[in-house]
């Protein structure tokens, strides 16, 4: 495999991530969506640190997979929230104070 | 000098937040609200005191974090923000959330501790480490009106709008920021700011560096990111928003400045015409969607779109005056904003509600409180001789002798029409009748809140000279590092 390869995965990874942010309404599918596309960031960290002989690349992944886990913790305790005041998880009806 | 003395302001807010852990674990519930609070209103106060008497400067953790007059001029306008917000916020605070009082304190805590690392951040991996330390903490916070119906037996969902459009934008802008960090950090090898200077941009990593720009403009709240700032301010506490809408914006700011203009600024080509686009957006949208407002937490929202927009021409500007002048402008936006937020937030709990309306008869009901509203209105609407007009009029010459000629007419001109809304809401204050509302009941703490907010815009408004010339200082201190 090579970077270019890694690179384009991670796109399309990322592409996806994008596409399920944008197109699903189940709270917990967007956080999993949102997690699609850190992780695209991870595989192009580490892609670039093994082509490169780099090993800043593996910290940064390190770093970066500590940050999102910290925010799907909070994420998921906000779905718990939207669930109790709606009875249900769906995004869309956290839309109430549009004008 | 060791690390550990270079990063003291950082590990003293850190230092904070796990002595006010300590003291909310130890006190029962209902009184440790209000002593957290006041702990930590002693706490940041005596840290931003100590910043007067340790002098500190250079780099440490192998040049990733220097303290430097930059660092410290950003430092300091984030203790007075937390100083501030939490004198402002202590009574809300210990009145609505009795059982979870400490928890705010902390989490605003470590908010602040992330400001002050952002700060003086000159590598990447920390730069982004600071933010999401800054911006974790703010999505809880925004949710914690999540009881306030519970005494009326009603299950207030507003809250939980705010704090999950927050998060939704924030987890977003995350992700966008992480991969914009690995393709520019992949393709240039490099991930201090001061290496960045010398590495040429391939494709890719322009594009990482544009999609870095995005994920912090998510964060700042510019058009085409700002969808979320007016949910959010007028579902969570206002004493929180009153903080949410200044610190972590000057921190974003600051934070763009550090990586667009030290570290990509002679890569200018790249990435100015997206940020220009940014910055006239956020002028031309904030302005005229704040046009129609009629809740005041909404109509501050949208003025603080386009503040930002102002904001970003002095980052547009590139270079010390530039930086210099971005520094001011978000100096003056923290005290004018923040204290018009708590004037919002004294009038609403004085029975009146958010609403414009509410506003109604102020001048004759509370006149002190009518006075501070016209100081911080007349500051956002950049009317001499507050301290917003010296900010707008700097960041507006500072892109004009960069060059930025359209970018500024489109500015002034914007910033012509704002003057209408902001006209609105003194309307509502000193032209209509109180009819059936009392004055409102203002607690000491943040009286003294909004005191500290017109003392700096009247201050810094009469005498900007020692603000500009502290300002200037800092700039140079930032983009000389790089030389060094």
């Amino acid at each position: 495999m090579t970077l270019a390869g890694c690179l384009t995965l991670a796109a399309a990874l990322f592409s996806l991530g994008v596409y399920g942010l944008l197109t699903r309404r189940q709270a917990v599918a967007v956080l999993v969506s949102v997690e699609l596309m850190a992780n695209a960031a991870n595989l192009c960290f580490v892609a670039f640190s093994r082509f490169r002989g780099d090993v800043t690349g593996q910290a940064l992944a390190v770093f970066a997979l500590a940050l999102t886990v910290a925010e799907v913790a909070v994420g998921l305790a906000l779905v718990i929230l939207l669930y109790r005041a709606h009875g249900d998880t769906r995004v869309d009806l956290a839309s109430e104070m549009k004008q | 000098m060791s690390d550990l003395l270079i990063l003291w302001l950082p590990l003293a807010v850190g230092a904070l937040t796990v002595l006010a852990l300590l003291v909310d674990a130890l006190s029962p519930p209902p009184a440790s609200g209000r002593a957290v609070g006041w702990l930590v209103v002693a706490g940041l106060t005596a840290t931003l005191g100590a910043t007067f008497f340790v002098d500190v400067a250079g780099p440490a953790a192998h040049g990733a974090y220097e303290a430097s007059a930059w660092t410290l001029a950003l430092q300091r306008l984030f203790l007075a923000a937390g100083v501030i917000a939490a004198l402002g916020g202590v009574d809300h605070v210990a009145a609505r959330a009795p059982k979870r009082a400490g928890e705010y304190w902390l989490l605003l805590l470590a908010s602040i501790t992330g400001m002050t690392l952002l700060a003086g951040a000159r590598d990447l991996i920390l730069l982004v480490v600071a933010f999401e330390l800054m911006g974790i903490p703010l999505y809880v916070l925004a949710a914690f009106a999540k009881t306030d119906g519970d005494r009326a037996g009603v299950r207030d969902r507003r809250p939980s709008e705010a704090a999950l459009k927050l998060y939704l934008v924030g987890a977003t802008s995350t992700a966008v920021t992480l991969f914009g960090l690995a393709l520019l950090t992949g393709m240039t090898c490099a991930t201090r700011l001061d290496a960045l200077t010398a590495t040429p941009l391939q494709p890719l990593a322009t594009l990482g560096a544009l999609l870095m720009l995005a994920g912090f403009g998510y964060k700042v709240g510019v058009v085409p990111f700002h969808m979320w700032v007016p949910d959010t301010y007028q579902g969570a506490w206002t004493p929180f928003v009153a903080f949410l809408s200044v610190a972590p914006k000057a921190a974003g700011v600051a934070a763009l400045t550090q990586v667009f203009v030290l570290g990509l600024g002679a890569q200018h080509d790249r990435w100015l015409p997206a940020l220009m686009m940014l910055a006239f957006l956020s002028m031309a949208v904030g302005n005229l969607l704040a046009l129609p407002q009629t809740d005041a937490r909404r109509l501050l929202a949208y003025s603080g779109v386009a503040q930002m927009g102002y904001a970003l021409l002095g980052v547009a500007a590139i270079g010390e005056q530039g930086a210099a002048m971005t520094l001011f402008f978000l100096t003056s936006y923290v005290f004018t904003n923040m204290g018009a937020f708590l004037v919002v937030h004294a009038v609403a709990e004085g029975g009146g509600g958010h609403d414009l309306d509410g506003l109604r008869g102020l001048a004759g009901r509370a006149p002190g409180l009518a006075a501070a509203l016209l100081c911080f209105i007349l500051s956002l609407a950049g009317i001499p001789f507050a301290v917003g007009f010296w900010a707008k009029l700097y960041v507006f010459l500072a892109a004009w002798q960069a060059g930025l000629g359209g970018l500024v007419i489109a500015g002034v001109a914007l910033a012509a029409l704002g003057i209408f809304y902001y006209l609105q809401v003194l309307r509502a204050a000193y032209m209509t009748d109180a009819r059936g509302l009392a004055a409102p009941v203002v607690g000491a703490p943040l009286k003294l809140a909004i005191g500290l907010c017109l003392a700096a815009v009247l201050g810094f408004g009469l005498w900007p000279g020692p603000l500009v010339e502290g300002t200037a200082r800092a700039a140079h201190a930032l983009l000389t590092a790089a030389a060094r």
